[in-house]
């Protein structure tokens, strides 16, 4: 008999494609900034779209795990997931789409160019536009943390220029702990000296200020919801991540402070 | 400052509008669509104005943090099937103004100061940083806390 024509070998080539669009699934949030309850679930969703059952899934920081199952038969992939980011966009249109599948059903081709298209079509917003958006929070970070009119200006440009070489850096395929700190040094320097410049009597909290682009706030927090969760493992992942994040950031921000003449 | 003073109501205005920019600014960065940034934008107001009167009131930052984000979490959880899913990233964008990032980097050089070769007063800047260190993993924890509770006290887990 051929091999196509054995049913238990037809159902795991089934199995196994809705794994791995289900994985496709999980991995999105992930990289996205989803939580380990919200990447379960998108991947619980698609697979019982696709009509299978989820049998048992392990979400890591750096790969997923899925066992999907039908009947007798059952089946394990496994995914690695990239860079952790934050896309609001695409986490919500992809946690919708998993949801309409999950009501009406698909096919695992279809289903997985649905994502692809997803990921190429969800609009972002341009560098040039996210570059001083970024510095203007950084510069409204300052005046929260009671830095001077002064130090505003300079603060929002070192703030634009840091968003700016981070995004370049990124695009390169540069370590993230090592964008910290370059980004932490420019963004920092940049703005300490400008602060200087424009006769701040805040220098040293307008340099922090402008690194405060780095601090990640939303990694840390679903550190401890994903805790909360139950699941330990990828929280604490995430935990030291930001803690290394942060230690090369203070780094690059120690060297600005050398080169501005600050540091005590 | 007494309860509803003209400087305290000009400081919960200043820091709601810096903390409405703020979240703003995080929101692009964070690829918000329009419509999610005027409510991120909303958060940041909200967040940052709680905040500003618990402080005022004599609360720790710690403890005005967790009522700060407690608000904005139990608004979001409220109102969210108005809006969908994806409800606790946005509530946690408002809250991202009030993440203590300059006390983690001062902690860290304080903590760098310590062991300079000739430390001027190694046990205060010693101090200085354990207090910092302490203040950043507390107030981050009461933020995390102060959001994650409507969100698990509401049928709305994210989808």
């Amino acid at each position: 008999m051929a091999a196509s024509a054995d049913p238990v070998v037809l159902r795991h080539r089934d199995l196994e494609k809705i794994a791995n669009v289900a994985l496709k699934v999980g991995r999105v949030l992930m990289e996205c900034g989803g939580r380990v309850s919200v990447v379960r679930e998108g991947m619980r969703l698609a697979a019982r779209g696709l009509g299978a059952n989820v049998v048992g899934e392990r979400v890591g920081y750096a790969s997923l795990t899925l066992t999907v199952g039908a009947g007798e038969e059952t089946i394990t992939r496994m995914i690695d997931v990239g860079p952790h980011g934050v896309n609001y966009r695409l986490d919500v249109a992809v946690r919708r789409y998993a949801t309409q599948l999950a009501l009406q059903g698909g096919a695992p081709q279809e289903v997985s160019e649905t994502i692809d298209r997803l990921m190429r079509e969800t609009p972002r917003y341009p560098l040039w536009v996210v570059a001083p958006a970024t510095g203007l929070a950084c510069a409204a970070f300052g005046r929260l943390l009671g830095v001077d009119w002064p130090a505003f200006l300079p603060i929002l440009a070192a703030g634009c220029v840091g968003q700016w070489v981070r995004a370049k850096l990124r695009g390169r395929g540069t370590n993230a702990c090592l964008i910290a700190a370059v980004v932490a040094f420019l963004a920092g320097a940049l703005g300490g000296f400008g602060a200087r410049a424009a006769g701040s009597a805040s220098a040293e909290m307008a340099l922090i200020a402008s690194t405060l682009l780095l601090v990640p706030g939303v990694p840390a927090t679903n550190a401890q919801t994903d805790i909360m969760e139950g699941f330990p493992t990828v929280g604490s992942a995430r935990a030291v991540s930001v803690a290394m994040i942060m230690v090369f950031a203070t780094i690059g921000i120690w060297g600005a402070e050398a080169v501005l003449g600050l540091l005590p | 400052m007494t309860l509803l003073s003209v400087p305290l109501m000009l400081d919960v205005a200043h820091q709601g509008a810096f903390g409405a920019v703020a979240a703003w600014g995080f929101g692009v960065l964070f690829n918000f669509d329009g419509r999610s940034l005027i409510w991120c934008s909303a958060l940041g107001v909200l967040a940052l104005g709680v905040r500003t009167l618990a402080l005022a009131g004599g609360w720790s930052l710690e403890a005005a943090s967790f009522a700060a984000a407690l608000a904005a979490g139990a608004i979001v959880s409220l109102t969210s099937p108005q809006r969908g899913e994806a409800v606790d990233v946005l509530a946690l964008a408002g809250c991202i103004p009030m993440v203590p990032g300059a006390f983690f980097g001062k902690a860290i050089l304080g903590l760098f100061a310590v062991t300079a070769p000739a430390p001027a007063h190694p046990q205060d800047m010693a101090i200085f940083a354990i207090v910092a260190m302490t203040r950043v993993i507390l107030t981050l924890g009461a933020i995390g806390a102060g959001l994650a509770i409507p969100t698990q006290m509401t049928r709305h887990r994210g989808f």
